[in-house]
């Protein structure tokens, strides 16, 4: 009953002790498992919510007190949350957005027709909205977001749920529009693929705090990152220890391994293990990113612990 | 300003999208129109005139009650900002160089527009074919009616745009849906004008923004109001728009510095 009257708040930091820069120009993933504060980190950056602590520029205005002047150079796509208009062609909704931001007509037919060309969009544009497949929708999106030259343009999982056609189609446009257009990209994602493919700088959080900052090679670099190795063989050639690799589990015929150093490659592995073990099949698994970032956590909370 | 025109065009192209409503629509609008004429033959059988207003000014009252709350539909406003809110969706509003509280009203006044056009007039139309509908009271009258007529469009749509983002702060929008409807049936003049109140009550609705909504525009056609009287009250209504649309700027400020984006 008490509830009836009075609303208890529990106060959960999302964000904290988070600090970077970004240039311009730049393309940078921000990444992290489910929860870590990627998304209330992006919807501070574009003004949608406020922070409670700290400071926080976007080309040198506070977001959430400039919002309008802001939104006019920003693009932002959420994976999950759809900006066009549900019951209108996807052209109706681009000529909304051209009204909302007064976009010249010259300007906007070339960014319309140059974009509509690099994710083909032609074939569903006079198509409402509803009836399109989601791959069909983020591409409309992300064109959307770009038709007004933002400066910057922020992604929050544009990959999400995409089949690996249309994620390669999104990664690739989003690659060339960094390139050729020097758009300042930011995105957020699970799927380290869309950070390998887009951005040469990666920002790692995990639990509200800033893990890692700097290029993706670096990454796994500084964590030791195991590479999973798994060995099929014909006959079960007994426990099999290699200099190479650590036996995580044997199984008989399959037998689980880990790399843990980065120079080593798959030829020194079976170099080692040699033509005479009756070996049926590889299968080398690079760690996904949850695994990643749990072995970097675990490392730093070790490393903390000898300290 | 080319935008807002774009919403409000947008909103009748969906319209036509799903004109089958329309016929439904109609045949409710008419049945709905003739209950309420109804109910009032009823009241006046054997009486010409109660309290000086004659049957065929009451018929004409009934019909025009229906002219604003027919077409407009202050729940869509209402509805449309609590569902905003809680999908999430005010969001993406928030990215935008439009206010989103603007776009909503514009939006729900293109609707209106439409509804107004292929829905209220032909009900009344058919409805006075029957029962009868007494001319403006003058042409003065004729014309300030339009004008409280555009201006009840805007209180009605500012007042319901205040409730829709009272549900920022309630996280729910049900219960201000209710709350508008019984304030509307009672206080803008909709059932019974003000006429038939007891003094006290009457005088205080007829100075309530809910006033213009219904009474108003009704009672200048009918010519119940004087011409100075008449331009007083267009302004005092004038002067409760204002202050309704400073409110909603105001709400929309604090509500948007406070966002809780639910879903993530």
């Amino acid at each position: 009953m008490k509830t009836l009257v009075t609303t208890e708040y529990s106060e959960v930091e999302a964000v904290r002790d988070v600090s970077f820069d970004i240039s311009a120009g730049e393309a940078v993933g921000y990444l992290g498992p489910n929860g870590a504060g990627k998304s209330t980190m992006i919807k501070m950056m574009t003004g949608i919510l406020v922070p409670s602590a700290g400071e926080l520029s976007i080309l040198g205005r506070t977001p959430h007190q400039h919002r309008m002047a802001n939104a006019r150079d920003i693009g932002v796509v959420f994976g999950q949350r759809s900006q066009l208009w549900w019951d209108l062609p996807v052209r109706d909704s681009f000529d909304l957005h051209r009204r909302i931001y007064d976009i010249p007509a010259a300007r906007y037919e070339g960014n319309l027709a140059q974009f509509s060309e690099l994710l083909d969009l032609t074939p569903f544009l006079d198509r409402a909205v509803r009836q399109l497949s989601l791959g069909q929708r983020m591409r409309a999106e992300i064109v959307m977001a770009l038709l007004h030259d933002p400066k910057i343009l922020f992604l929050d999982e544009p990959t999400i749920g995409l089949d690996v056609v249309a994620k390669d189609a999104v990664r690739k446009f989003l690659a060339r529009i960094n390139r050729e257009r020097g758009v300042t990209i930011i995105l957020t994602t699970h799927d380290l693929q869309d950070i390998e493919s887009i951005c040469p700088r990666l920002i790692m959080v995990d639990q509200a705090r800033l893990i890692f900052d700097g290029a993706l090679k670096d990454l796994r670099a500084s964590m030791g990152t195991r590479r999973r190795l798994t060995l099929e063989f014909a006959s079960d050639p007994g426990p099999l220890d290699l200099q190479t690799a650590r036996l995580s589990s044997d199984e008989g015929l399959l037998k689980h391994y880990q790399i843990e150093r980065e120079d080593v490659s798959l030829v020194d592995v079976l170099a080692e293990i040699g033509r005479d073990r009756a070996l049926k099949d590889i299968v080398l698994e690079e760690p996904n990113i949850e695994e990643v970032i749990r072995t970097f956590y675990q490392g730093r909370n070790t490393a903390a612990v000898t300290a | 300003m080319s935008a807002y025109f774009a919403f409000a065009k947008s909103a009748v192209m969906t319209q036509l999208a799903y004109r089958n409503e329309v016929w439904a629509n109609m045949f409710g609008k008419v049945v709905q129109v003739f209950a309420r004429v109804a109910i009032w033959l009823a009241i006046y059988t054997g009486a010409t005139s109660i309290e000086g207003i004659t049957l065929q000014q009451m018929i004409t009252y009934a019909l025009l009650g229906g002219i604003v709350t027919g077409a407009i539909r202050y729940e869509t406003i209402i509805s449309m900002i609590g569902r905003a809110l809680q999908t999430g969706d005010v969001a993406v509003w928030l990215l935008k160089p439009v206010s989103f509280p603007l776009y909503i009203i514009v939006s729900e006044l293109g609707r209106a527009a439409y509804r107004l056009v292929v829905l209220v007039i032909p009900t009344v139309a058919v409805v006075a074919l029957v029962y009868g509908m007494l001319p403006p009271a003058s042409i003065f009258h004729g014309v300030m009616f339009l004008a409280y007529l555009a201006l009840a469009y805007a209180i009605i749509a500012l007042i319901s745009t205040l409730f829709g983002l009272v549900s920022f702060w309630l996280l729910t929008s049900f219960s201000l849906e209710w709350l508008m409807q019984a304030l509307l049936n009672l206080l803008s003049g909709q059932f019974i004008p003000f006429w038939f109140f007891p003094k006290t009550f009457g005088d205080i609705a007829a100075h309530l923004p809910f006033a213009w909504i219904v009474y108003y525009p009704a009672a200048v056609w009918l010519g119940r109001m004087d011409v100075a009287g008449t331009l007083i009250y267009f302004g005092i209504g004038c002067g409760w728009a204002l202050l309704m649309a400073f409110g909603v700027a105001w709400l929309w400020r604090s509500a948007s510095t406070r966002v809780i984006v639910q879903g993530g």
